[in-house]
């Protein structure tokens, strides 16, 4: 046909070819912030098993179904699991990390106000699934 | 060569992803504090934002385009395709 043109195609194709680009770098930015510890932060063993989880802290102290942290300090989990796939979850903090038979995943977080939270498990994994939870204490400093 | 230039550029993405992902990889110096529920949820409001902008930018064309485009419209006009005597 006479008179066409091929700029809104080529207009249209650079813009989304653009926001595609603004989008993955953005998505790319967030996760390179949540993923990058701090070299302070104390490492904490989350193991994952049917149906309870267990925590073991740099000092070797272990803890069964709760997990008592310190306002202001970065924490690193280290999740594994004993048996299956489990899934680690701290809602009120958006920590969310699976615990995989073999595989050590890392998340990290930093609580900033006292308080109690719920831990509990995200990836179905049996029959008492539902009861597999536990619970965040978030205290004052010690010193 | 139009198969030659696509598939080109097909490898030319495939190298550049892995590049642009070591350039916004985390680095060797240690982490800030920071508080991932605003980081996530940032994120989650700016794609978001986008995703509405682009819904309502492209249902919008679509909309205008069925009512400009409609055989009852004033200024209608038939293509040479059609080979109606309007």
């Amino acid at each position: 046909m006479s008179g066409h043109s091929n700029w809104p195609e080529w207009i249209y194709v650079t813009v989304v070819i653009a926001l595609m680009a603004w989008v993955g770098a953005e998505a790319w930015e967030a996760e390179r912030l949540v993923e990058h510890v701090p070299e302070d932060a104390k490492t904490i063993i989350v193991t994952g098993q049917q149906w309870f989880w267990t925590f073991e802290h740099e000092d070797g102290t272990k803890e069964i179904g709760e997990l008592h942290v310190e306002v202001g300090k970065a924490y690193k989990f280290e999740v594994v699991s004993k048996d299956v796939n489990h899934s680690f979850n701290i809602h009120d903090y958006v920590v969310l990390m699976d615990a995989i038979p073999g595989r050590v995943n890392t998340v990290w977080f930093a609580p900033d106000k006292v308080g109690e939270h719920d831990i509990q498990c995200r990836e179905y994994c049996g029959l008492i699934h539902y009861n597999m939870r536990g619970k965040l204490y978030v205290e004052e400093p010690s010193h | 060569m139009k198969f030659l230039f696509g598939f080109l550029l097909i490898v030319a993405v495939l190298l550049a992803l892995p590049a642009v992902d070591f350039v916004f990889a985390a680095g060797d110096e240690p982490g800030k504090y920071l508080d991932r529920r605003v980081v996530i949820w940032n994120l989650f409001y700016k794609m978001m934002t986008v995703a509405f902008t682009v819904g309502s930018v492209v249902s919008g064309t679509i909309i205008w385009q069925v009512w400009r485009f409609r055989e009852s419209h004033p200024k209608a006009k038939p293509t040479s395709f059609e080979g109606t005597d309007w």
